[in-house]
């Protein structure tokens, strides 16, 4: 596969482009791949290419918004199990407590 | 792990206050600052464990071990990076170690080339039928992440969702830095289709919460 810099994206068939996706997406990681200039034609020329790319970004978007929200709790058995195992000897400690018995 | 510290971690692990007396304490035996330590971050580690497992039973499985493992490893905690972050790393390679033992492939090479007619994502990737018909709700993508194959949930999880890089990944799952680049822009293609059905998504524990 060529070097992402030299391609000429105008060029382009939507079949090479969706090649280079995964690399594009991987080198735009610093902004948004739908806003990059030196893709500004393909993708007026392309709008399903358009499309994807922008369902892609939101799909990353949302992706980053989940690591700071809806955290969920574990049981209170996991503390329990912890507390527990730590009031052993700590001889003890290798031994995984199976919280699903 | 041997990478470096990612940037966009710290950003994302600002400290907790209380959090820097709490782990010299509990690095002294102090067993209430070690409760401490587990209240302050036992949500991410756990919804960490859930996401990357898909399972709550094994996510509580690998809460309590990341823990126990903090426990035992605390003391050589320098401080040289944030303490969340710390215990983040931790609680992955756990987590892919338990994996491993349980016989999982991670990252299939050959899924990547030939994957499965079942769960791979559909060769249309730019037709109009496919497109999202505008923004994602985080709990439908909740539910279509654990929808998603081992192997995509994996990349996806720990690219999108934690911030990992790709060379961190592919250090951490035996794989080269391209095969987590295909394989992490396959898990977005799969999620896309999943998210124009999500009437079809199985409901997950955090989906079925918000509902009641």
């Amino acid at each position: 596969m060529s070097d992402i810099s030299d391609l000429n994206f105008d060029s382009m068939t939507p079949q090479e482009f969706e090649q280079y996706l995964p690399e594009l997406f991987a080198m735009g990681e610093s902004g948004r791949l739908s806003e990059n200039p030196r893709l500004a034609t393909f993708l007026s020329r392309n709008p399903d290419c358009a499309a994807l790319v922008r369902d892609l970004e939101t799909i990353a978007e949302t992706a980053k918004g989940l690591f700071e929200s809806d955290e969920q709790e574990p049981s209170d058995a996991v503390w329990s199990n912890i507390a527990s195992k730590l009031n052993q000897d700590p001889g003890d400690m290798d031994e995984p407590v199976n919280l699903t018995e | 792990m041997q990478t470096k510290p990612n940037a966009g971690l710290f950003k994302r692990n600002p400290p907790i206050a209380g959090e820097a007396e709490a782990i010299e304490r509990a690095k002294n035996g102090d067993p209430d600052a070690f409760s401490k330590l587990y209240a302050l971050h036992k949500r991410r580690v756990y919804t960490l464990c859930l996401r990357m497992l898909g399972n709550v039973s094994e996510a509580e499985d690998m809460t309590q071990e990341a823990f126990l493992h903090l426990f035992r490893k605390l003391g050589s905690f320098r401080g040289e990076s944030a303490f969340s972050t710390w215990l983040h790393r931790l609680t992955v390679n756990l987590v892919l170690m338990h994996l491993r033992k349980k016989g999982l492939q991670l990252v299939s090479l050959e899924e990547t080339i030939n994957p499965s007619e079942e769960d791979a994502p559909k060769r249309d990737f730019g037709s109009r039928d496919t497109q999202l018909a505008g923004s994602v709700d985080r709990v439908t993508l909740e539910r279509a992440v654990a929808s998603l194959p081992p192997g995509y949930r994996m990349v996806f999880v720990l690219h999108d969702v934690e911030g990992f890089e790709h060379n961190e990944i592919a250090t951490m799952l035996e794989c080269s830095t391209g095969n987590s680049k295909s394989q992490l822009h396959k898990a977005r293609l799969k999620l896309r289709e999943l998210l124009r059905q999500p009437e079809q998504l199985p409901e997950t524990e955090s989906s079925r919460e918000v509902l009641q």
